[in-house]
């Protein structure tokens, strides 16, 4: 848990950084407009290449230049090739303002997109505000993105963080009476990412009558799971929601098969929406009927989706599974530049965003709509484990005909 | 009750395996008076091996052990050897904490650079299996690192108590100066006790990523943990260490099971702060001489 621990003693430095970012920009001109240009488009962006995020980080980059060998062999953006300039931010808050700054002014690109991490996305966000740019982002979705209430930034995922869950309170409450959860537990990790999502569901059921019998917020230290889980047990509830990040989901899930319970509705915000790390860390035979929430998924049928999936095994090898959620991300913020260019017959920052605040725009992600602070309208798929696989199944429209399967069977019958 | 005593059984194995792996610290101390900074990342890089072995070559946690026993010890003594032993006697208390922090830096650098920092755990076939008791479970694998430890513990003691290298320890421990006249060689003794105590970071390593994920920053966690462990039960006591752990890793399960998962961490350091105030060297500790 270091890694929480390292971004809680960066927030305060990032904050300073960015008190002594605003006079150098205050002093320098608006000069963004890459409108009438010939020769290459060059998209700039700062990725943690090292640090605490250089994992994700790397799959935000796997997603951009293959976004743009994809677009180049299509024979580029308005007839111009797609160039990326991306440079390392070492995962840090003082270094992403100063790699927009470079980029923006000394590098001079026309267009710049978005770092990894909420932590980072908000100092960099106002370094491109400042300077008239559009700021489209994989991976800032926490609420303090939205709050800057920014008009050039937008969130590339179908929806904000906190409400990532909530697809799959539309599906239990789309239940006849009789089929649903009664009763229902929530163990939530102490984190911004994960506390509120599950906090959103329980209003929601609770608001719909399904009886709270147990919540227990646990810090981000926890070892072990199984005092919280043996009291999960004791109350028998007929609904799990765990709010949860990575390991604690493992911890959790490990936990329960342990004390041999298996409640007949769960759902985990993250962690069990990782194709590859989850059966890894929990036993395949153990994920049948957990329940999670995704923007994409392997056999998604979304825009491009199939070649992107078909691009990503070509440049990276391995299966449609090992394609991490990040990339596709960053893919799909390549898919709106490419979408804004082809209606307006334009690219510039200005021309971008005037034209992303209305309409509905089809990425690998699905169709995507921003509201004025950059907070995508739309929401997540409910995905759930069967037979060892991730697949989608609410909502139907986009479940390619698998049905959620439930009551949860029991432990190792998958 | 019922979660109170599932909270003792948890916290009683779980403490067996911290005994193991302060116990390994406590010793170093109690030679060398080095505080070693690195024993969490020992115990970190032998977790690694052992998953590596696992994942490669399929050997079973449980029996990589005896390999990494050999590469652990054979670090320990390379560490002491070449970064401890140069260091003068007048300020090696201090300076030792900035060697071994540097190794468990360094240590922390290569993990992070080879394996990245994604979490790994180690996860057998056996790993989620568990054993009904009335209506209590007991996880397998917390079982036999509990008794593992215990084994480990006891080859630790018979070493220092039954052989002729564990006789020199001990009395360089008591009085090392003594121990010079009476022939005991203090350098020798230093990196084989140093080794020793890298050692039980192995045994440790494979049941800590049997237990838990982990990554390479894993060890500031672990480090914090051990070493109010080890001021605990008495800087340089194992007996001392073995019983403090017990004390605050049963303490912090039933406080997890019973009022708030919240609290359990931090009953860690209620302990440790109430036995400074009551009784600053530790519970096994002696004011002036050391003891083991």
């Amino acid at each position: 848990m270091a890694l929480r621990n390292r971004l809680r003693r960066a927030a305060p430095i990032g904050a300073v950084a960015l008190l002594l970012a605003v006079p150098v920009g205050a002093c320098s001109s608006q000069s963004n407009q890459g409108t009438s240009k010939s020769g290459p488009l060059v998209i700039g962006a700062s990725i943690s290449l090292t640090g605490d995020f250089a994992d994700p980080g790397k799959a935000v980059k796997a997603g951009y230049d293959l976004w743009a060998s994809t677009v180049n062999a299509k024979g580029g953006i308005l007839g111009r090739p797609v160039q990326f300039k991306i440079v390392d931010d070492t995962s840090s808050p003082d270094q992403v303002v100063t790699n927009y700054q470079n980029l923006i002014n000394k590098d001079k690109v026309d267009l710049v997109v978005g770092p990894f991490s909420t932590l980072l996305t908000i100092p960099a966000s106002q370094v491109a505000k400042r300077y008239g740019y559009a700021f489209l982002e994989p991976a800032g979705g926490g609420p303090k993105v939205f709050d800057q209430k920014l008009d050039n930034l937008f969130f590339v995922q179908p929806a904000p963080v906190v409400k990532q869950g909530d697809v799959f309170a539309d599906w239990v409450l789309s239940l006849p009476a009789d089929q649903r959860p009664k009763t229902a537990a929530y163990t939530e990790l102490d984190d911004p990412f994960a506390t509120p999502i599950a906090e959103n569901l329980r209003s929601r059921f609770e608001a719909a009558g399904i009886k709270t019998v147990y919540k227990q917020v646990y810090p981000a230290e926890t070892q072990d799971y199984s005092p919280i889980m043996a009291k999960v047990v004791a109350v028998k509830p007929d609904m799990l929601v765990g709010g949860t990040q990575s390991e604690d989901a493992y911890g959790q899930v490990k936990s329960l098969v342990q004390l041999k319970f298996s409640p007949p509705f769960m759902f985990l915000s993250n962690g069990a929406n990782s194709p590859v790390e989850f059966p890894d860390k929990v036993g395949a035979g153990n994920t049948t009927g957990i329940m999670s929430s995704g923007d994409w998924f392997p056999g998604s049928t979304a825009a491009g989706s199939a070649d992107f999936a078909a691009a990503y095994i070509k440049a990276h090898g391995g299966t449609a599974d090992s394609i991490d959620n990040s990339s596709a991300e960053a893919y799909a913020v390549g898919q709106v530049i490419e979408a804004v260019a082809k209606k307006t017959g334009k690219i510039d920052n200005a021309t971008i965003i005037s034209t992303l605040h209305q309409g509905s725009w089809p990425t690998v992600l699905g169709d995507l709509s921003w509201d004025a602070n950059g907070a995508p309208t739309g929401s997540f798929h409910l995905v759930q484990w069967q037979n060892g696989k991730l697949v989608p199944v609410f909502p139907a429209a986009t479940a390619a005909g698998n049905k959620p399967l439930f009551p949860k069977p029991n432990w190792g019958s998958g | 009750m019922h979660a109170l005593i599932q909270g003792v059984i948890l916290g009683v194995l779980t403490g067996g395996v911290y005994a193991l792996m302060a116990s390994g610290q406590t010793l170093i101390f109690g030679i060398m008076k080095v505080i070693n900074l690195a024993q969490g990342a020992f115990v970190i890089l032998a977790a690694y091996l052992a998953y590596q072995l696992f994942v490669s070559f399929g050997v079973d946690p449980f029996l990589s052990i005896p390999v990494t026993t050999v590469v652990m010890f054979g670090l320990g003594v390379g560490v002491q050897v070449l970064f401890l032993r140069p260091l003068r006697r007048e300020d090696k208390a201090e300076l030792s904490l900035l060697v071994t922090f540097a190794v468990a830096l360094l240590v922390e650098g290569v993990l992070s650079v080879t394996w990245n920092t994604t979490h790994r755990s180690i996860n057998t076939s056996y790993a989620n299996d568990s054993i009904s008791l009335w209506s209590f479970q007991i996880t397998e694998v917390r079982l036999w690192a509990f008794l593992l430890s215990l084994a480990a513990l006891g080859g630790l003691y018979l070493v220092l108590n039954r052989t002729r290298f564990g006789r020199a320890v001990r009395a360089t421990v008591q009085n090392p100066d003594a121990a010079l006249l009476l022939g005991v060689e203090a350098q020798r003794v230093s990196a084989l006790g140093f080794g020793l105590g890298a050692a039980t970071a192995a045994a440790a390593g494979s049941i800590y990523g049997l237990l838990y994920p982990f990554n390479a920053g894993s060890h500031y966690d672990l480090i914090s943990r051990l070493l109010s462990i080890v001021v605990l039960g008495g800087m340089g006591s194992v007996g001392g260490a073995v019983i403090a752990a017990m004390i605050v890793s049963t303490s912090s399960a039933v406080v997890a099971s019973t009022l708030s998962p919240v609290w359990s961490e931090m009953t860690f350091f209620v302990i440790l702060l109430l036995v400074l105030l009551i009784r600053p060297q530790g519970i096994f500790g002696t004011a002036g001489r050391g003891a083991i």
